[in-house]
């Protein structure tokens, strides 16, 4: 069994953030059934790869939510469901006549989780946001820099993965909430505040010692060390992050580099010492990797003690780490047509209960025989009239 | 009206890669009580400090990881804390802890009750040939493959603005603890939650892993520049703004015209988004001549009012004196009675209509061993 075995989403997400909620709940057993439309953002292959990826072990079905038909359809499936989620802005939902309001007419107990940038109520609700956009606003992008560097920020939209795990967590606790009241509800999930919660303490920083934040390329947030950040190794663009904070992780550091002279300078024998004099400590320390291979370089370290790790590439990360295979991070799955294809797997381990990939992606509007016979018992002639009529892909 | 996991009774044993976890779960309503040893929880040590004196009571970072938890002292790693704590977990719900693997097992809490859920974060997870390797959340960020894409191209990858590693793998194990509670009403039974921060942050990446899978694609550094090409940064008269060639193009293109600029964007063959990703670093560099324009701020309006998702790029401080955010009310006010001091905490991450998010003040130390132990 899964934990979400028996629930329903009817999922109308479309580019990341949404669907990196849903994936979730499909992993989690929940069966997810995609509303889409034509012309959506399109990133190759369905079945595997990114958008497989996205859309791992959901059903597709494909309407014209613009034709009375189609919204019909949609509205029967919502009454059928648990959840029922976007991630359009604000007023599209309500437009469509499928906002909270409309849908606890259909089910009394439904939870109608929207994912918009900026919220349901404010004076910018209605504004137009990307994931790169709310990364912006809200500091990402001027502070990922190197010190008295331009922006650089992060290279995607690192803002969907965190609000798109937020939203499972929010429609987690809004089941965990209707099983033991019986209620549904709105969820009003901002992708600005979800993105702005995982900033951290910095805020507090601010609120309270005023100043202005800047760049500090990559130095530690959580406590003061050095070394810390990333060293370049043999090889191009090979890189290798190491984190010392104490003065035990730098004596067993000192051993692994073969307690070489400058590792014995008094300057850095103290972790204030070490943190004052860091530029001039990374030099000795990039020297020193410089000549090695990243890989060989970690082993040592780690061997030691000491926080190291290879800056990882994709092949890194997907091909060659031996921890995210053993763990079965990533795995195969074979599709309808007899094809195998790769895509990311949960990210956590449930002992007991397990999530899964449920399967691959879908085809756009794959499932839509089956959902429709199966939950709202349409016969296969109404089915194909709809599909004549351009409501149904 | 209470929060949604109201009377989920929470032991939170992690330290900084963990405590994430233990907050989120405060916030949706669940009673977490924050064990720390006698001296004091590390985190309690890290800075920044109130008004830069360095005090157990003052870290701010302290504050941030545990705003909602209770609070009580008990040294676990002696033969008489280990006992109270058995007798805490069997009354518990949840475990939250950050220990090398194998460690808290040996404390035997899952056979004094069958129905706890224990949630484990650590570097690489509990099994596997790195399991018992360290890492901070630099590190992590590095091997779950966040940092190599982030950067300039000439320059070392760049580790994110806040401990994302951290953080990622608290939300994955507030996730987890939630299913498992979920399950637990079919099987009568708890169960583990195992979370390595390097999955967790391989789990928030975007086209790094789907491309290589897709393709054999190893995605590289490029600045400010999207990997989907939509979006890199811009200047304007006074700051720094964040172009997109998603959204209203046409729009976009009528405005420059209006402008006397932009003469080589009215090309038909750039309505079609494939061609604008193709062809972005021409389009970006039209628009960087246009914008130079504007301020940031009358960009973005006119943008915003075109239906172009155009933003600001500012310092996080801005969100302190956003007024979209003061008017829903994000950051909460919270009182400090020992030091005084009112503290806006960052408020809810999602807002479920009935069953609000809870923010509070951070326990002392020792705050609750009464009421929790007595």
């Amino acid at each position: 069994m899964r934990p979400l075995d028996g629930i329903r989403v009817l999922d109308f997400t479309w580019v990341v953030a949404g669907p990196v909620t849903t994936r979730i709940l499909a992993d989690l057993g929940a069966d997810v059934i995609k509303v889409e439309r034509r012309g959506s953002l399109d990133f190759g292959d369905r079945r595997g790869g990114l958008s497989g990826t996205l859309m791992r072990g959901k059903r597709s079905v494909l309407l014209d939510l613009n034709d009375p038909r189609g919204l019909d359809i949609a509205r029967r499936l919502a009454a059928v469901s648990d959840v029922v989620i976007d991630n359009f802005s604000a007023r599209v939902m309500t437009n469509l006549g499928l906002d909270y309001d409309a849908l606890v007419q259909l089910r009394l107990d439904i939870i109608c989780v929207r994912m918009t940038g900026f919220g349901l109520t404010g004076p910018d609700r209605d504004h137009v946001s990307y994931g790169p956009t709310l990364q912006a606003l809200t500091g990402y992008t001027l502070l990922m820099a190197e010190p008295d560097g331009p922006p650089a920020g992060f290279g995607y939209s690192y803002s969907d993965l965190a609000g798109g795990n937020l939203g499972a967590l929010a429609v987690l606790a809004a089941i965990w909430h209707r099983r033991r009241t019986g209620r549904g509800q709105l969820v009003d999930l901002a992708q600005l505040e979800t993105v702005a919660s995982v900033l951290g303490p910095v805020l507090l920083d601010r609120a309270l010692h005023g100043g202005a934040s800047v760049p500090a390329g990559n130095a530690s947030q959580e406590a003061p060390g050095a070394p810390h950040g990333v060293y370049p190794c043999a090889g191009e663009e090979r890189w290798l992050a190491i984190t010392v904070f104490t003065d035990a992780e730098w004596e067993r550091f000192a051993g692994a580099v073969g307690g070489a002279a400058w590792t014995r300078d008094a300057r850095f024998a103290t972790r204030a010492g070490r943190v004052r004099h860091a530029a001039e400590l990374d030099r000795h320390v990039a020297e020193w990797t410089r000549g090695r291979q990243a890989e060989e370089a970690m082993a040592l370290l780690q061997r030691a003690g000491v926080a190291a790790g290879l800056v990882a590439n994709a092949e890194d990360l997907c091909a060659r780490d031996p921890q995210l295979a053993a763990r079965g991070h990533f795995v195969e799955v074979p599709t309808p047509e007899g094809r195998t294809v790769r895509i990311d797997g949960p990210p956590f381990v449930l002992s007991e209960t397990p999530a899964a990939v449920s399967g691959p992606g879908p085809l756009l509007g794959e499932h839509a025989d089956e959902v429709l016979s199966g939950l709202l018992g349409m016969g296969a002639e109404e089915i194909a009239a709809l599909r004549a009529a351009g409501v149904l892909g | 009206m209470t929060g949604a996991l109201a009377g989920v009774r929470v032991l939170d044993l992690a330290d900084q890669q963990g405590a994430f976890a233990g907050k989120l779960l405060a916030g949706l309503g669940a009673d977490v009580v924050l064990v720390e040893p006698p001296e004091g929880s590390p985190l309690r040590s890290i800075p920044p400090f109130w008004q830069g004196v360095e005090d157990p009571e003052r870290s701010l970072f302290f504050w941030f990881y545990n705003a909602g938890k209770r609070g009580i002292t008990l040294d676990w790693r002696r033969p008489e804390g280990a006992e109270r704590l058995r007798r805490l977990a069997a009354r518990a719900d949840v475990v939250i802890e950050t220990e090398p693997p194998g460690t808290l097992a040996a404390l035997g809490l899952r056979a004094l009750n069958p129905r706890l859920v224990i949630a484990s974060i650590t570097p690489f997870g509990q099994t596997g040939p790195y399991r018992a390797w360290r890492a901070s959340d630099t590190v992590a960020q590095a091997m779950g493959g966040m940092m190599f894409v982030n950067g300039h191209r000439d320059g070392p990858p760049l580790r994110a603005l806040g401990l994302q590693a951290y953080h990622q793998a608290g939300i994955l194990a507030a996730v987890g603890v939630v299913s498992a509670l979920l399950a637990r009403d079919t099987t009568g039974r708890g169960q583990d939650v195992d979370v390595s921060l390097q999955a967790a942050v391989a789990g928030a990446l975007e086209h790094v892993p789907g491309l290589w899978h897709q393709m054999g694609l190893v995605a590289s550094r490029q600045g400010t520049l999207h990997w989907t090409r939509y979006f890199r940064v811009g200047r304007c008269r006074d700051g720094w703004v964040m172009h997109c060639t998603l959204g209203d193009w046409t729009s976009l293109v009528e405005w420059m015209k209006a402008d006397g600029m932009g003469a080589e964007l009215d090309d038909p063959g750039l309505e079609d988004i494939k061609t604008r990703q193709a062809e972005a670093d021409r389009l970006f560099a039209a628009l960087d001549a246009w914008a130079a324009r504007y301020t940031v701020e009358e960009l973005v309006e006119g943008a915003q009012l075109r239906r172009i998702p155009y933003a600001a790029v500012r310092p996080p401080e801005a969100l302190l004196r956003d007024p979209h955010l003061a008017e829903r009310g994000f950051f909460v006010p919270i009182e400090h009675p020992d030091l005084g001091l009112t503290v806006p905490y960052p408020g809810a991450p999602f807002r479920l209509a009935d069953a609000p998010w809870r923010v509070a003040r951070p326990p002392r130390l020792g705050e609750h061993n009464d009421e929790v132990l007595g």
